[in-house]
This record gives structure tokens, sequence and C-alpha cells, in this order.
């Protein structure tokens, strides 16, 4: 196996709506990559993007840190009341999310087109 | 058996949980197993480079990872002025929900088997038998 297969480089897709974003997110996001993650989601939320929807179905992995990218990104849209909800996460992530009681922040939904649809 | 000295860097850490994780992988450890090794890693690594070393360039992380045929023991030692964890405050309570920081002790604790430090609170023992199942949540504090 080689190195990348470990470290699936993070890469991130925006897809934009009227009233919300779409950001899909593939790969991992390490220690090396939360930082790129949380200006990106500063970009939506300065637009004043009322729901961002983060697609995690191709994310493989998430450290702290990134993490942490999510929740000021929470932060940052809430100064316009908006909402970042997370889609279809794989297994470990969403143990992963559940045991950092991060479900109590975020509603997660099992496809992005209920997570838009806020259902 | 793995056991260096590394620069006070982010891509540096990267590329030794690569490493890392290519013994396990070399090991058979199964996609679990690897995600909490991977993880408890990255976490020991971000406290050693931000908290510990402030990202002082002049100081070094050591770090030592036996990945064994039943159990993977990593130590990561900073040249930082310590802390002493059980300090820590319990990301999982409702106060602490939105802080962006926090959580890497929590999450080493519940991914790996055993988790320790040195009295300086400069080192950081852990311990990961290969096994199978959930991680647990018993004593993350």
């Amino acid at each position: 196996m080689t190195d990348s297969s470990h470290n699936t480089p993070l890469k991130m897709d925006v897809t934009t709506y009227d009233d919300a974003a779409v950001l899909v997110i593939t790969g991992s996001v390490s220690i090396s990559d939360a930082d790129r993650l949380q200006e990106k989601l500063e970009e939506l939320a300065a637009e004043r993007t009322p729901v961002i929807v983060l697609d995690l179905k191709e994310m493989d992995f998430i450290c702290s840190a990134g993490l942490g990218a999510i929740i000021v990104g929470h932060l940052k849209c809430r100064h316009h009341a908006g909402q970042i909800r997370l889609a279809c996460p794989a297994e470990a992530v969403r143990e992963l999310l559940e045991m950092t009681c991060l479900t109590k922040l975020f509603d997660i939904y099992d496809s992005v087109e209920e997570a838009l649809a806020g259902e | 058996m793995i056991d260096k000295n590394i620069p006070t860097d982010l891509t540096a850490a990267r590329h030794l949980t690569e490493e890392v994780l290519s013994l396990a992988d070399a090991a058979g450890y199964s996609e679990d197993d690897r995600f909490a090794i991977r993880l408890a890693l990255e976490e020991a690594l971000i406290n050693a480079i931000k908290h510990g070393n402030k990202f002082d360039p002049a100081r070094q992380v050591r770090v030592s990872a036996d990945v064994g045929n039943e159990q993977t023991t990593i130590t990561v030692c900073d040249d930082g002025a310590g802390f002493d964890p059980s300090a820590v405050p319990d990301p999982t309570a409702d106060e602490n929900l939105e802080k962006p920081s926090g959580r890497g002790i929590m999450l080493m604790r519940a991914y790996m088997d055993e988790v320790s430090y040195n009295d300086y609170g400069n080192e950081v023992r852990m311990t990961k038998r290969r096994c199978t199942g959930l991680p647990h949540l018993a004593g993350h504090n």
C-alpha cells in the first residue's frame, strides 16, 4: 500500500444554490489540512450563505483540528443565523462525531437532499 | 520500529504518521485499528507541535512507534514545559461543545487502550491492542 492510500489528499468542491451551498469534502482532513477547510468554511460564511451542507460521504478521516475547523465555521455562520448541516458521514466519522458529542451541535442527514431540505 | 526526532512542523508530522500507518498496514491491522492509531498519533503530534513546542522551529518532537503483531505502542515527547492532562476540561460538556479545540486528549483515550503521561507532562505513551470493535469512552478524562 502506498502512502497516498493512508492520507487521501483533501479535495473540496462547492456547489452554490440560491440559499444554500454544498461543500463536498473528499479524502482526509489531516493535521496539515484543517486550515484549508476552515478557510473554505469562513469564506462561505462570509457570503452569508444561510445553509451550508457538508457532504462527508467521501471523507475518510478527520482529526480534532478538522472538527475545530467545522466548529469555527458554525460560529461564523451563527452571526447571520446560518447553519452548517452534515450529510452522509462514513461510519467511522459518524462514531467520532457521536463520541465528541458534536451531534448536539450539528444535525446529521442521510443524504445531501435531506440536509438541504432540513428534514 | 520507528525511533526518531522530527522538526516542529505539521508536514513532518504527517509524513511520520504515514510511516507508522504503513507499518500497521504491513502488519495486517484492520481499518478500524489503523483509524484509531492514526487519530491518536495525529492528536499527540498536534499537541506536541502546537501546545508543547508552540511551533518553535528550534524545538523537536521525539517519536517512537513499535508496531507489533499484537499491539502498537507509540511515544511522543516534545520540548515544551509540560502540562497537567487531568486539568483539561471535558470537551463533551455542554459548555465546551463550541470550543474549536481541546478534544485531542479525549480522543487519544477513547481510541487507544492505554494512555499515560510522564510526570513532567511533555511525553505521552499510548498503546493500541490489535482488536476489533468500537472505541471506548470510559474514563476519558
